[in-house]
């Protein structure tokens, strides 16, 4: 959601000169509030310090694809875990018996 | 300014090119790229134009005179598909070099690799994101992309295949 915020922020920002003006007189937390960003990220772009506007946005586009990048993360169980799990349940099997 | 991934760059990029696309309120191709050097956004206004010329040395150039009214100078016999497209690569020129344009900062971003940026931006300009999704979504083949948006076949294929199915 953010990331469409901020392609429509960008996007704007070619043809609408007052992203630009709002912008340069610090007041870029005033159009961030009309798009979809949520408070947290709102805050955050807003804290963004770019000397152009192509830097903020840059820097925002990093910012916010870093916060919606999935923490994928694949765990598969080592095999050597897995045979130690099946030795552990032979030898209870064994501990059963005897 | 710090170093830019080609990919921020493009993304950067097709944002501008979308922010072009919703100005025009085109709502099916091919897109209308001279309309756009001859009727730009206010923020534009008296920036932008468009000079046929006679040459054998390029298909389109973009030059401003110091604090002049840029120009778009194209060849006069290319086809109109690529004429649509040389026009839309140069007009990220027009854009970079305007008032506007350069308190954006679009100079430092995008001058180190300006044909690789104004060949992308070209893409995008010319076959927008949403239309392309549109022609996908009606069955539309890579092959019929450059015919519907009228625009050169390379630069179909590229553009097919920059953008995610």
């Amino acid at each position: 959601m953010s990331m469409q915020a901020l392609n429509r922020l960008v996007a704007r920002s070619i043809v609408d000169p007052t992203v630009l003006q709002a912008f340069g007189s610090g007041h870029i937390g005033q159009v961030l509030g009309e798009l979809d960003f949520s408070p947290e990220m709102r805050l955050t772009l807003s804290g963004i310090e770019a000397g152009s506007w192509t830097e903020f946005a840059v820097q925002a586009y990093r910012t916010v694809k870093a916060s919606e990048k999935p923490a994928v993360r694949i765990e598969l169980p080592s095999p050597l875990e897995g045979l130690m799990q099946e030795q552990e349940q032979k030898r209870s099997d064994y501990g059963q018996v005897a | 300014m710090n170093p830019v991934t080609r990919e921020e760059r493009h993304w950067f990029l097709h944002c501008l090119a979308q922010g072009l696309y919703e100005y025009m309120g085109a709502a099916a191709p091919p897109i209308p790229v001279e309309g756009l050097l001859q009727h730009p956004p206010d923020v534009y206004r008296d920036d932008f134009g468009v000079v046929d010329m006679y040459s054998t040395l390029w298909d389109a150039t973009f030059a401003r005179p110091p604090n002049g009214r840029g120009s778009v100078f194209v060849r006069i016999d290319l086809t109109p598909a690529e004429r649509r497209l040389a026009l839309a690569r140069e007009l990220l020129s027009a854009l970079i070099t305007s008032r506007h344009g350069r308190a954006m900062g679009l100079v430092q971003l995008l001058m180190a690799d300006l044909k690789d940026s104004a060949e992308y931006f070209a893409r995008c300009l010319a076959v927008p994101e949403p239309l392309l999704q549109a022609f996908r979504r009606r069955e539309g083949k890579q092959a019929d992309l450059a015919e519907a948006f009228c625009i050169p076949g390379g630069a179909a294929r590229l553009r097919w295949e920059d953008s995610p199915a």
